[in-house]
């Protein structure tokens, strides 16, 4: 039986993604996760973590993200720790998704895409760090629930 | 990501396989707009072995097609597999970005 817990620490670079996918990859399908939803996740993740590497620290210093992935009781549970300034993505508008191609802007996107594909984002500041925590049920991923746009 | 280039009729046509992401956006953005300065007017871009994309990858798709329109180009975009569409359509991108089946439909659109 496959653990139902892993974390790892990422260094604060993109490059850094592609272990992301990976270790994500090898915990979805030791689980027996579907394709779609270990891409859901993977996508939520990225965009989390990427929006981290780019807004959240002030300095030219190396930084760890710590990524915690379990799956409860047909829940995956994913956390997020960085030591960045302080940063709510839960609180950034959604941008307006009804626009033309002209008025379309990009900011707030990625947030707006990882708050779709799970079912729960919170954030807490704890000890100076970030804690993101992101919770999935895997069981309605299955059932193509019904997206609510804005 | 590879990308594979091909022209048909005077259509750049762009292949992606893997992952379309902050680490690889900046490459295809950089081959679209040479293409763009190069006087191309007319892009298909398809979608067919693309694994994954996110934000980023977005970004440069609505760029392209944003100095397509000035230009009175155009750019079609086909053949993505059902998750890949999703992120689109989460987005609101599939209101205004041309999104066909297949790279006949996306070829018959010029």
């Amino acid at each position: 039986m496959a653990k139902n817990k892993v974390s790892f620490k990422l260094k604060s670079n993109l490059s850094e993604l592609d272990a992301l996918c990976q270790k994500l990859e090898k915990f979805g399908q030791s689980k027996g996760l579907s394709k779609k939803c270990i891409f859901e996740a993977n996508l939520a993740l990225d965009e989390l973590f990427t929006n981290i590497i780019s807004y959240g620290f002030d300095d030219k210093n190396d930084h760890t993200i710590s990524i915690t992935i379990s799956l409860q009781n047909d829940e995956l549970v994913f956390s997020i720790e960085d030591d960045g300034v302080p940063f709510n993505p839960t609180k950034v508008e959604t941008p307006d998704l009804e626009c033309t191609i002209e008025e379309c802007r990009i900011g707030g996107l990625g947030i707006h895409l990882a708050k779709n594909l799970m079912d729960e984002v919170c954030y807490q500041r704890c000890n100076d760090k970030n804690i993101l925590t992101l919770r999935k049920n895997i069981k309605e991923t299955e059932t193509q629930k019904k997206r609510v746009k804005g | 990501m590879e990308i594979i280039e091909e022209n048909q009729s005077g259509i750049n046509i762009y292949k992606l396989n893997g992952r379309l992401d902050s680490n690889t956006s900046q490459g295809f953005e950089k081959k679209i707009f040479q293409a763009i300065d190069d006087g191309s007017k007319s892009m298909i871009i398809d979608f067919k072995n693309l694994d994954y994309i996110s934000s980023a990858g977005l970004r440069v798709i609505l760029k392209a097609t944003k100095a397509l329109k000035r230009e009175d180009g155009k750019i079609m975009l086909c053949d993505m597999q059902d998750y890949v569409k999703e992120v689109f359509e989460i987005a609101g991108f599939d209101s205004f970005l041309p999104i066909v089946g297949s790279m006949d439909d996306a070829l018959n659109a010029f």
